[in-house]
């Protein structure tokens, strides 16, 4: 069970962005990816969703190899993510947007949904109420109607999150999610997260505030230049010389 | 609410139903009324299929009139070589640009919109050639006259009912879809496809089964032509007719469900009245430039704001608006 990143080395023309990275994920557990701009992060998530291609290595969710998987059947299988640089139509309402993340749920399909069957209206209201469950767990309620492009950026991210665990997922990857939150917003969130872990979702986290890596996660990967620097407890890091180099020495000052 | 957007009100079907209602009563028993009533309606049914395909899901067609000239020639084919029933026309003329849309869409949608929309008008210009080429089988450049009316719809009043009626059936299937997870879906994957997969969506394949459903209401507007018409040739639906209804829907406004029937009647009544056919080319590309700088998401697409009480125009907001407008500013 879980995810199971080995050795996976993914390139860019001559940019090697990961090299021989593994990484492994389990149900109920929060990962930290740490590690400074252009480290790979985002990559890694990438690689894990199928939005680019590996060179070498294998990923493994629920012990399937899923390299040759295309990206929609591995979130159709329980897989969901945010992105660094939210994509959303700034022109959608924040329910329109939360809505959309029930797309791997929804059964009904092209020709039930165009003849609107019994089947797809009922699929339709349950979503729409479990939509509305998910706004006023985020606080994002009275916002249902306001268009994306009109929200601060901590309240996209946290709609962004809102969407992507709508499909109730087995494990979620939320790249950077808190930034630009406000405190009240990133307690929200991670109390949240929390409730999904509690539930047994296992979180793929990429987070700068070491504050908040610290208080929810047990296991910290550092990324350097596309390779792995270092895996452990937060804790450990602190005194960890190459991680105050590599790390604090480039975003710490 | 100091801005609105015209005639979407809480499903579009029931403003058009009060429309239709009102054009019937004011064309009752004029012949003259009626066949326009009936042609804006076909050309409605077009413009609607341009809106599902480039308003909804983003990809620009150039062969929706080509996909009508097939529904048209199928039934033709059928009901005047074969003696078939137009019924069974009506399934050729759905299946056959069903099919014909969906495997042109998988086979260039893995590329990006821009190929298909070119391939789009290499089929237009193809099925042309395939037609006058024919022989006795198309009619060849003659064309294929003597389709039968249809016994459903034998006199021109039938006949607006019957058109009227598969608008607005069409109509509710659009809202219906637009309104599901996915049709959502479809939104988000003519914004950013990228979005859609990571929602979870097959991007190529969800995009194939859009265009190959506008390719059936295409059809279905070409069967109705036929046994409106009663002839079909290789100069009735041509990338021409496609340019025409994809102006229409522009008009009218694509993303939004009734905008490219309300684009197809403003544009052929004022056609009606134009004093020469040879102007309609200057009069379409002066519309054209004019709603792009005016109102570039169309009529019934653009948030008309009125003054207020206050005297101010306020921030328009528009929760009427079934499909909200995107980008572009
Ligand atoms: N699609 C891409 N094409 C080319 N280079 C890329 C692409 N995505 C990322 N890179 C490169 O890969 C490296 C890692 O980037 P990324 O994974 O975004 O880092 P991080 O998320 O840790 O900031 C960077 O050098 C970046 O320029
Ligand atoms: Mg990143």
């Amino acid at each position: 069970m879980g995810i199971e990143v080995s050795n996976v080395t993914v390139r860019f023309g001559g940019i090697t962005a990961l090299s021989e990275v593994s990484v492994s994920l389990s149900p109920g557990q929060i990962v930290a990816v740490i590690g400074a701009n252009g480290s790979g992060k985002s990559t890694l998530f990438n690689s894990i969703t199928g939005l680019v291609s590996v060179a070498s290595g294998s990923i493994r969710i629920d012990d399937d190899e899923v390299i040759r998987i295309p990206p929609h059947r591995r979130i159709a299988g329980g897989l969901a993510r945010t992105f660094q640089t939210p994509r959303f139509d700034p022109r959608i309402t924040v329910e329109k947007a939360v809505l959309c993340g029930f797309y791997p749920v929804a059964r009904s399909g092209f020709v039930r949904s165009l003849l609107h069957t019994p089947g797809s209206a009922r699929e339709e209201r349950t979503i729409r109420r479990e939509c509305d469950g998910i706004l006023a767990l985020f606080k994002l309620d009275k916002l249902r109607s306001v268009p994306m492009g009109e929200l601060p950026m901590g309240q996209v991210r946290l709609v962004e999150v809102a969407r992507s665990v709508a499909n109730k997922p087995k494990y979620l990857l939320l790249d950077e999610p808190a930034a630009g939150l406000t405190r009240v917003e990133q307690e929200l969130l991670s109390a949240e997260i929390r409730n999904l872990v509690a539930r047994g979702v296992g979180v793929l986290l990429v987070e700068h505030n070491f504050n908040l890596v610290q208080q929810l996660s047990e296991h910290v990967v550092v990324l350097d230049r596309g390779s792995i620097l270092f895996t452990g407890a937060p804790a450990e890091l602190a005194g960890n010389r190459a991680f105050v180099d590599a790390y604090l020495g480039t975003s710490g000052h | 609410m100091n801005s609105y957007s015209l005639f979407t009100w809480r499903h579009p079907a029931l403003s058009l139903l009060m429309i239709v209602s009102v054009g019937t009563a004011a064309s009752y028993g004029h012949p003259f009324l009626l066949d326009n009533s009936i042609m804006i309606g076909i050309f409605s049914l077009m413009a609607l299929s341009v809106g599902i395909s480039y308003g909804q899901a983003g990809i620009l067609s150039l062969a929706t009139a080509t996909f009508a000239a097939i529904g048209a020639f199928a039934t033709a084919i059928l009901t005047v070589n074969y003696r078939l029933s137009p019924y069974l026309g009506l399934l050729a003329a759905i299946l056959l640009p069903t099919v014909c849309a969906y495997l042109l869409a998988r086979c260039i949608l893995r590329l990006s919109p821009l190929p298909l929309s070119i391939a789009t008008f290499v089929l237009g210009g193809l099925v042309e050639v395939l037609i006058k080429q024919g022989g006795d089988f198309t009619g060849g450049y003659i064309g294929l006259s003597g389709i039968p009316r249809l016994s459903i719809a034998p006199s021109a009043q039938a006949m607006h009912f019957l058109t009227w009626a598969v608008v607005l059936l069409v109509v509710v299937l659009c809202v219906s879809l637009m309104n599901s997870s996915t049709g959502r879906a479809i939104n988000t994957a003519r914004h950013d496809p990228l979005r859609a997969v990571a929602d979870g969506v097959d991007v190529p394949h969800l995009l194939s089964n859009t265009f190959a459903f506008s390719g059936a209401i295409a059809g279905v507007a070409g069967w109705l032509y036929a046994h409106h018409i009663t002839y079909i040739g290789p100069d009735s639906l041509t990338t021409q007719v496609s340019i025409t209804v994809l102006l229409m829907a522009v008009v009218g406004g694509v993303k939004v469900i009734l905008g490219p029937i309300f684009g197809a009647a403003i544009l052929m009544v004022v056609v009606l009245y134009l004093p020469a056919a040879e102007s309609q080319g200057m009069f379409f590309g002066s519309i054209l430039v004019f709603m792009l700088l005016v109102a570039p998401n169309g009529l019934l697409g653009s948030r008309w704001r009125l003054p207020t009480l206050r005297g101010g125009l306020e921030r328009p907001t528009s929760p009427m608006l079934l499909m909200p407008a995107k980008e572009e500013n």
